[in-house]
């Protein structure tokens, strides 16, 4: 009987089995492989598919026999750092860079156990303010740094 | 003469004050980023990459490097003070560096540190100036057959470091190289794994990659594990000079270290980490004062400090001169080369002398800055040690989203960085190092291109590759490091080191 645990490694060799015949089977049903002496577009993308694929097939077989341990995942980082992001990607075209990029280290910020909301807004001023005099003032990067001023 | 003339116009392109304005830009923030445990070169090069795209090639240029080997050198900080090794190649110094701090001798083996990787890092410059020109000289030979081989060599040293075997390194060298295809392929204009997504025409931007990978990724792994502050301990300034017998114990090593190192770091796949550890485990055989070592002998923070940073500098010749990556913080040089249009390779000496030369000679002042700024700021490191992390992250994440963002204006860009840096994190959980996937996906497209001419001039003929006696030398080289790599290198190297 298989542990939880080993079935859960094998999802590693799976992602990239998948890829591999992704690439291969997209170049073979979309792109022209040509010949040996003028290769198409599709070929040099099937064989390597096909050798991540081979490769694929070894680690899982390998996997089979010494499972390999794998990583304890953290949903409230993943979360927090996926919050910050999206925030300054959603809020960019609404308020600007510096609202975004202040209210991205608050989303952030708050993932993190102990970092109090106060501390928080203090680092989300400073490093709007220092986002400002880095790509704005002194990079001159063409950013709309607050909508409507 | 030539390289009286070429080292001139090295100097006369460096010592613009634009240039030396980056260069210390460059390594002090390489050494500020570079001191906090966790963030090496790696994230603190992928991380300034957007701004170089606003500077010249060379000035660009200039500020990445410093930035590399500035961090480089602010690792060996964390790993005297705490123990916990900045970057992996300075994990050998925490053994005679941490027990140096024990003893209250942290301002000791931190100016040791700093002398041993300037004097490393000048050495490492000039093997780059003797050998440099003439191993391009040598690589013009090369046929697209040679070249498909060097990079095939290539891929497989950057694979075979991976810490979770070979077999899953070369699968995520494989898995970049098929990134790397998306978008229009140059030969025929076709559009390739495109999906219909307008924007991956041009392909996947080498900026999202890097930073999804290795900056978002890095962040969410890192972001609740290190909440609590650090408390350095006081270095004050008359304590840091070694006495006059421990300048004298520490020359002969500074140059066997930096010997090791030079050679070391011209190696596609080995570089810092395995030089520092070469190093360390050779002196402590040969040392007439090897019953010290491991209980803070400054030889023992002699050596690895001078091996890393010379083989940071030759790091420099493989990837410039053959435009093949020793390792990931370099393939992001290269990639940074390509974005401003210049191809890295045999011919970037003679076509771009002003460039080469300039950064050449940038390394020197560049290693003198690190020298002068670190000796004064030995105190501020320490203090920066003891700022709770939980104001780097957030910060971090901005300096990403920003940077993107700041390449085309372009929130597509942004969300495909969030992408990738989920990509990388589920890939970390099950054991897959993201490095090798980055030096395939800049290597690819290149590897592509050399395999398609070299099998159209051979008429379609496959055993080219075997039939030409370089391109099938690098090949049997290939195959004989995957084969040394089914040796537990590591743990031979860990053994040599408690036997010496």
């Amino acid at each position: 009987m298989m542990r939880r645990q080993d079935t859960i490694s094998q999802i590693g060799p799976l992602i990239m089995l998948a890829a591999g015949l992704a690439f291969a089977f997209g170049a073979i049903a979309t792109l022209e492989l040509g010949s040996f002496r003028r290769m198409g577009s599709g070929a040099f993308p099937l064989m390597v598919g096909g050798i991540l694929s081979l490769l694929a097939a070894i680690g899982l077989v390998q996997n089979l026999r010494a499972p390999m341990e794998t990583g304890k995942a953290d949903p409230i980082a993943v979360l927090g750092v996926v919050g910050g992001v999206a925030s300054f990607a959603f809020f960019t075209p609404m308020f600007g860079v510096l609202p975004a990029a202040a209210i991205a280290v608050f989303a952030t910020g708050s993932a993190i156990p102990g970092f109090r909301w106060p501390m928080r807004l203090a680092l989300s001023l400073g490093v709007a303010i220092g986002v400002w005099l880095i790509f704005v003032r002194g990079l001159g990067m063409p950013f709309v740094a607050v909508r409507g001023l | 003469m030539d390289l009286i003339s070429n080292l001139a116009l090295g100097f006369s392109t460096a010592t613009t004050v634009t240039n030396l304005f980056y260069c210390f830009v460059g390594v002090f923030l390489g050494t500020f980023i570079g001191v906090l445990p966790g963030v090496g070169p790696l994230a603190a090069v992928a991380m300034l990459l957007p701004v170089s795209f606003y500077l010249e090639p060379t000035t660009a240029l200039v500020m990445l490097a410093g930035v590399y080997y500035g961090a480089e050198y602010g690792g060996s900080i964390a790993s005297i003070l705490l123990n916990i090794p900045g970057t992996p190649s300075s994990s050998v110094t925490c053994i005679d560096g941490y027990p140096m701090a024990q003893q209250g001798r942290a301002g000791v083996a931190l100016f040791a540190t700093s002398v041993a990787s300037f004097f490393g890092g000048v050495f490492g410059v000039i093997v780059m100036v003797l050998l440099a020109p003439r191993l391009a000289e040598f690589a013009l030979l090369f046929q697209p057959a040679e070249y498909f081989s060097v990079m095939v060599l290539g891929l497989i040293a950057a694979s075979i470091v991976s810490s979770s075997g070979v077999l899953r390194g070369l699968m995520m060298v494989c898995l970049g190289i098929l990134l790397g295809t998306i978008g229009v392929d140059v030969n025929s204009g076709d559009t390739r794994f495109t999906g219909g997504v307008p924007e991956l025409r041009d392909g996947v931007s080498l900026v999202v990659v890097a930073m999804g990978l290795f900056g978002i990724s890095e962040v969410m792994v890192s972001l609740r594990g290190a909440t609590k502050s650090y408390a350095g301990q006081n270095v004050r300034g008359r304590d840091i000079f070694p006495t006059r017998a421990e300048w004298r114990r520490s020359f002969l090593p500074a140059l066997r270290g930096a010997s090791i190192g030079s050679f070391f770091g011209t190696l596609p796949g080995t570089g810092q980490t395995v030089a520092s550890f070469v190093g360390y485990a050779l002196e402590k055989k040969v040392s007439p004062n090897k019953a010290q070592f491991g209980s803070g002998a400054i030889e023992g923070v002699v050596v690895p400090e001078s091996a890393n940073n010379a083989a940071a500098q030759t790091a420099f010749i493989p990837t410039l001169t053959l435009g093949i990556p020793g390792s990931t913080t370099m393939a992001l040089m290269l990639g940074a080369l390509m974005i401003h249009g210049i191809t890295p390779g045999p011919r970037l000496i003679s076509d771009h002398p002003d460039l080469f030369w300039g950064l050449v000679v940038s390394f020197l002042f560049g290693n003198f800055f690190l020298l002068v700024l670190n000796i004064p700021l030995i105190g501020l490191w320490v203090r920066l040690l003891r700022v709770p992390h939980y104001y780097l992250y957030p910060t971090v994440i901005i300096m990403i989203c920003v940077g993107v963002y700041g390449i085309s204006n372009s929130l597509t860009d942004v969300w495909a960085t969030l992408a990738f840096g989920l990509i990388g994190y589920v890939l970390r959980l099950f054991r897959f190092e993201p490095a090798p996937m980055l030096i395939g996906f800049v290597l690819g497209p290149m590897m592509e291109e050399f395999f398609r001419r070299a099998m159209l001039l051979s008429r379609g003929d496959p055993m080219v590759f075997l039939e030409r006696p370089g391109s099938a030398a690098l090949l049997a080289l290939g195959a004989l490091l995957l084969c040394a790599s089914a040796l537990p290198i590591k743990s031979i190297l860990r053994q040599l080191l408690k036997r010496a």
